[in-house]
């Protein structure tokens, strides 16, 4: 301690050596210990601890000894921690950083870091250029100089090679040395020693005076220990390239010396010497003398007498070789920049490195792109040639709307000038301005009376005319770019065209659209037949012969049909304002001639005035047009069930008109309903007079006993909207045996031939109804019922309306034994179902009249199948709930409003009706053959069934093949479904 | 109301959005508007003092239509993103999003109780969604259009919509019916009379029609606008005078309700007016427009 002491440390405390403290502590109490042990009795000895603490006290001074002085505490004392409310401070959630576990030395340590080449990688030698000037700057502070200051940064060198340098010295490079040079043989130097003497250029190149004998010593020196020579070395071991201009007539790249390079030296030494004059002689008689031999290759000999050094003779010897070298590099240097061709540098470095083969071939290809030739006249400004409509943009508000003038006249002509304006651009107002300088009823056109309202005007018409010429653009150039109206896009999309636009309302919107077709085309598109009309004997410029036949060739394109042209090239000699002011006197002329009146003076001189009014004429016409489209839109108004949902009602607070009713089950819902229906509902719109039918029915709250003693009018048109709803599995098995249809009556024919491509799309459909028709089917099996299976309804319909095929009469009378022995049973479940269910009174009349129904029924499906008499419960128990429903109000209201319609509807069904019966008895006899093994089970009629069904087997199978009607509307079948669950239900 | 009393000046212009501004609605009371735009965001405004009060941003891609409570508690909007979301106003927190459009949702309206939100798609459906419960399941779809579906309106028991298919079609809930009315041209957006006796349909061949809903009489037709190929709104006055509509040139157009003649017509925006909406009580309206900018007219 007392050294320390005699040190004058100042600031800070001295670190005691730990080790020091340890162990003397440690020795006293052990010596201590050892002491007391031997000394004191063993009750006043101490127990200390292995550093000589006290760490047992007796009870009343302390007990056992622990943490800081027996407490939590520290030096510094304890201190809670002082509450802070968490309810406004949440806590957050801190992005942890590598300062949070950092200590604040280490921090600063850290801060003070910044990223930096180690020494060891230094490639350019920058960190040691550092360490190097810091050094410098220590030295400068210990020993002042004779220069005060920092040291210039130049003068300091780094201590250390960088990277490259050590590569390259381990590569055999040796300061001093172009890096080029190869020759590392000691017996080179000596030859080169020689060679300086002989070859001392005088030169005025200021390289050659750099050049000195340092490069040798400085090799074998520490560089570090003379900074600026080492500086002056290594700016002297980076050779200057000067380039050389080209002046020969060689290609670019072309070296004539590349394989005879000893002709180079003649070359030089010849352009030096018509270069040169005085000194340079002697130059030009040593390469002559010894031009020939390779420069390297040549011997040492003395000092040419004639030569003249401006450097002393060591400057000269050291460096004449190294000017040689570079020398003879700014002949290649240049030369390989400008070429980049490989062969070049394959010559160049071959054998640079020993152990490397120079590629046979480089990938590396320099392309190059000739810029762009710009024409000679080329002016970099681009002018608007076209008319200024080009330049309308949406967003401009044109100029404010101003009443037109009192005088009606001058409104007119202000209107045609507006508009021919606004056709043939603003040359044309510049003309018919210059023009009418004198004329006061064209004052509009310089800021006379009604000027602005001439601006509004034309603005107007540019617009309106900037609107044509996008639509014709739209329409001739780019299809693609057309507006895309909602029918369009359809088309594109290969959607079906809404029915409505094009039959419905085919009298009120095909004649609009019509019109504006033609009204668009008019301006793109010309008829011919007008030209036949024309008078082509009529020559209104046949003083003018070119312009008779531009006139000629313009009437060509404007009555010729088809596209019009632009303005083509073959009067390219006229300037655009001539052109226009011809177009003009053409277009007034044809006019004249298409009205027949034409007359000689206005081929002579038209006036502005005419054309005024012609213009205008044509303006009103397209107004005219415009306002004939017709107004009326028929709005068509349909009428379909819609089942809102419980929730939805409860939500909107209604009571919900469907309540008590089953819920339609969820598959069903979500196959047929989501699938079927709206892929139909396209569709049904066909059939809206009919199906409106129903819905009106089923909009109605059904009563369970309506009045069923309803006229038979009403029977009668339920059996015909009925007829809709007849398409059957059919088309199914269509769809599916179409191709076995060999032994197709002729019968079928037109049908296929009406629908042929709906084949898939009814296959879909139908397979959907099936799927339904087995849901069905399963929940009557459920219920523990007879689903009875499905019939076809137009059997009341094929009787109704007179039976088409002669063989009826004959048919039905067969059938008529049978039917009556037969309705009993055929209509079984049926019977069995009012009579048991329902013994009401009200209900026997209905199945009296369905039984009646479904005989005739069955004598018509025998007059077409002879085998139709399974008839399908199903639709002849709809049959009479049909015929309730269709008293509803709004039924005869609509068979009274709209009974053309209703005509319509039946001459339609009627013209149906025979591919229905036919389909109808075959889907019927189809189901049958399902049904067949459920209904055996039954016990009534069982036997009759099994026979029918049998005789309808056989008959099955020729028929089945045959085609049916491709009109599908699902929705009355799902209203028949649900009907039929409704009658579970009741039933149950 | 005569011709002058019609909002022709212009009083404030409320910037905010960033690009086209789809729809602008005023609430029951007139007294703030909403606009909902292709930036994504719906904002609130007091159109008469012309401040910018709130903004909701959640939505994924443009919003479409908004739609207030009655008690102005609660929003409804749709967009491009295929859902609707359920707006606390105050807090601007999204309640519940309703997703199952299977396309963009064009318009969404609630009903008289808000308890249900009624929207339009893209995919040819109105769909009801039940804001009571926590299902997020739509509790009704509607899928009998046969194209995209525009437009919306409700009344205490119907759900009205108009669509593409050239169709507007009436769901009467308390009838369980559907009234199908074919304009035959495709329908762009419906806005109901005060009176609810007529639907303006504005259709997409620039003409604007006023349909009767209990006869589906064709009462007028209104032309002179553009509108061949952008959503632009129609609406009536609040007295039910004059039919207002947009126009793809950026006016605005005033007509007579009955002889269905121009009456006015006004340079309002640089660009496309998509949406107008009239004050329900005053002489005001807002318009908004694909420049971005919605301005609010009084006479």
């Amino acid at each position: 301690m007392d050294s320390d002491e005699e040190d004058f440390v100042f600031y800070g405390t001295p670190i005691a050596r730990e080790d020091d403290v340890n162990t003397s502590r440690k020795k006293k109490s052990v010596a201590e210990a050892s002491g007391q042990l031997r000394t004191l009795a063993p009750w006043k000895q101490e127990v200390r601890d292995e550093e000589g603490r006290r760490r047992f006290h007796g009870a009343f001074s302390g007990g056992f000894s622990a943490g800081y002085y027996n407490t939590v505490g520290s030096k510094e004392g304890w201190t809670p921690q002082t509450f802070v409310s968490s309810r406004k401070n949440r806590a957050e959630v801190k992005q942890q950083d590598i300062l949070n576990f950092l200590d604040e030395d280490e921090r600063a340590e850290l801060e003070g870091q910044s990223l930096g080449t180690s020494s060891q990688f230094d490639t350019f030698g920058f960190t040691a250029a550092d360490h190097a000037r810091k050094h410098a700057e220590k030295e400068h502070q210990k020993r002042p100089s004779a220069i005060p200051g920092p040291v210039p940064d130049e003068l300091v060198l780094p201590a250390t090679d960088s990277i490259g340098v050590k590569l390259l010295l381990k590569m055999g490079w040796r300061r001093g040395r172009s890096i080029k040079d190869s020759h590392t043989d000691v017996a080179y130097d000596a030859r080169r020693e020689a060679r300086k003497a002989f070859l001392a250029f005088s030169t005025n190149d200021a390289k050659t005076q750099l050049a000195d004998s340092e490069p040798i010593h400085d090799k074998s020196e520490n560089f570090t220990e003379q900074p600026a020579s080492d500086d002056v070395q290594s700016s002297q071991n980076t050779p200057v390239y000067v380039l050389n201009p080209k002046q020969d007539l060689h290609g670019l790249g072309f070296d004539p010396f590349k394989h005879a390079p000893e002709f180079r030296e003649k070359k030089r030494s010849r352009v030096s010497d018509n270069r040169g004059p005085g000194n340079k002689s002697a130059l030009l008689m040593n390469n002559s003398l010894f031009g020939f031999k390779s420069g390297k290759a040549a011997p040492g000999f003395g000092i040419g007498a004639l030569e003249d050094f401006d450097a002393e003779d060591e400057d000269v010897y050291a460096s004449g070789y190294d000017f040689e070298e570079t020398y003879a590099e700014d002949i290649d240097e240049p030369t390989k920049l400008i070429m980049d061709s490989k062969q070049k540098s394959v010559q160049k470095e071959a054998g640079a490195l020993s152990g490397f083969r120079l590629a046979s071939n480089s990938d590396y290809q320099l392309e190059r792109f000739d810029p762009p030739v710009v024409p000679k006249d080329f002016v970099p400004h681009h002018k608007f040639l076209g008319p200024p409509e080009t330049s309308y943009k949406l967003g401009d508000p044109g100029p404010p709307e101003v009443p037109p003038p009192q005088d009606n006249n001058l409104k007119l002509l202000i209107d045609g000038v507006a508009t021919l304006v606004a056709r043939c651009g603003k040359l044309f107002e510049d003309l018919s301005r210059e023009k009418n300088q004198s004329n006061p009823l064209f004052s509009f056109l310089v800021g006379g009376n009604g000027h602005e309202y001439y601006t509004r005007k034309l603005w107007e018409e540019q617009q309106k005319r900037g609107d044509q010429t996008k639509l014709q653009l739209d329409g001739k150039l780019s299809p693609r770019t057309q507006k895309m109206t909602a029918e369009s896009r359809g088309k594109i999309l290969g959607e079906r065209p809404l029915e409505r636009s094009s039959k419905d309302l085919s009298t009120s919107i095909p004649s609009t659209d019509a019109i504006h077709l033609q009204y668009n085309l008019s301006d793109t598109f010309t008829d011919p037949s007008s030209y036949s009309e024309m008078p082509v004997v009529a020559k209104p410029f046949i003083h003018d012969t070119a312009k008779q036949e531009r006139f000629e060739q313009f009437l060509k394109d404007k009555y010729q049909g088809g596209l019009r042209s632009t303005d083509s090239g073959r009067a390219s000699h006229m300037s655009e304002a001539a052109r226009a002011l011809e177009r003009l006197d053409f277009e007034a002329a044809a006019e004249a001639i298409k009205k027949g009146k034409w007359s000689k003076e206005i081929s002579t001189s038209l006036t502005g005035g005419m054309e005024f009014t012609s213009g205008g004429f044509v303006q009103a016409k397209d107004t005219q047009a415009q306002d004939a489209i017709p107004k009326e839109v028929h709005v068509k108004r349909t009428e379909y069930q819609w089942r809102p949902s419980p929730i939805l009602c409860k939500r909107f607070d209604l009571i919900d008109p469907y309540m008590g009713k089953p819920a339609p089950a969820p598959r069903s819902k979500s196959k047929i309903e989501t699938l079927i229906f709206t892929s139909d509902s396209v569709k049904a719109t066909k059939e809206e007079e009919t199906i409106i039918v129903k819905r009106d029915s089923y909009q109605m709250p059904q009563p369970e006993a309506q009045g069923i003693s309803k006229d038979a009018a009403d029977n009668e048109s339920g059996g015909e909207v009925e007829v809709e709803n007849v398409e059957r599995p059919v088309d199914l098995y269509k769809a599916i045996f179409s191709d076995d249809s060999d032994d197709e009556e002729d019968t079928s024919i037109p049908n296929e031939v009406g629908n042929p491509e709906k084949k898939a799309e009814a296959a879909n459909t139908t397979l959907n109804r099936l799927i339904a028709g087995d849901f069905l089917e399963s929940l009557g099996k459920e219920l523990g019922l007879e689903v009875p299976p499905e019939l076809s309804s137009s059997t009341n319909k094929a009787m109704n309306s007179a039976p088409p095929k002669e063989t009826a009469s004959a048919n039905s009378r067969i059938y008529s034994t049978y039917s009556v022995e037969d309705s009993s049973t055929l209509n079984v479940p049926h019977g069995r179902e009012i009579v048991q269910d329902r013994s009401s009174e009200k209900r026997e009349p209905v199945n009296g009249n369905l039984i009646g129904n479904s005989a005739r029924s069955n004598s018509t499906y025998a007059e077409t199948a002879s085998l139709g008499n399974q008839v399908d419960k199903n639709i002849s128990e709809k049959g009479p709930l049909q015929d309730r429903k269709f008293k509803t109000p709004s039924r005869r209201h609509r068979s009274s409003s709209s009974s053309s319609e209703d005509e319509r509807s039946r001459k339609r069904s009627r013209r149906r009706r025979h591919r229905h019966s036919d389909s109808d008895s075959d889907s019927s006899s189809d189901h049958q053959d399902r049904y067949h093994s459920r209904s055996k089970g039954k016990k009534k009629g069982s036997s009759r069934e099994k026979s029918s069904s049998s005789r309808s087997h056989s008959k099955h199978h020729k028929r089945r093949s045959r085609d049916s009607p491709s009109r599908y509307d699902y929705s009355p079948e799902k209203e028949r479904t649900e009907t039929k669950r409704d009658k579970h239900k009741r039933r149950d | 109301m005569s011709v002058s009393d019609l909002p022709k000046k212009e009083v404030n212009v409320l910037k905010g959005h960033e690009g086209a501004v789809l729809a602008a609605r005023f609430n029951k009371d007139g007294n703030y508007c909403l606009s909902c735009g292709k930036d994504r965001t719906i904002r609130l405004w007091n159109p008469h003092r012309g401040i910018h009060i709130k903004t909701y941003k959640s939505h994924g891609r443009e919003v479409r239509d908004v739609h207030v409570t009655l008690d102005n508690s609660k929003l409804c909007s749709g967009g491009g993103d295929r859902q609707i979301f359920y707006w606390d106003v105050a807090s601007g927190r999204v309640i519940r999003k309703f997703r199952g459009h299977d396309g963009g949702v064009n318009a969404v309206k609630f009903n008289e109780y808000a308890s249900v939100v009624v929207s339009a798609g893209y995919d040819q459906s109105l769909r009801a969604w039940d804001c009571r419960s926590q299902s997020t399941e739509p509790i009704q779809i509607i899928d009998s259009f046969t194209d995209s579906v525009m437009s919306v309106c409700l009344t205490k028991t119907e759900i009205i919509g108009g669509s593409v298919d050239g169709t507007v079609r009436t769901f009467d809930i308390r009838m369980g019916r559907e009234l199908s009315d074919d304009l035959g041209q495709p329908v762009n957006c419906i806005s109901m009379s005060n009176d609810g006796n007529c639907i303006l349909a504005s259709c997409l061949d620039s003409t604007i029609r006023l349909l009767d809903r209990s006869s589906a009489e064709l009462l007028q037709e209104y032309k002179g606008h553009t509108c061949k190929s952008y959503k632009l709104d129609c609406c009536l006055t609040n007295t039910d005078a004059h039919v207002i509509g947009g126009s793809e040139d950026g006016s605005i157009f005033f007509w007579d309700l009955v002889d269905a003649s121009v009456v006015s017509s006004i340079r309002a925006h640089s660009s496309v007016v998509t949406s107008v909406g009239y004050h329900p009580k005053d002489n005001c309206m807002v318009s908004s427009s694909v420049d971005g900018t919605i301005k609010v007219w009084k006479t």
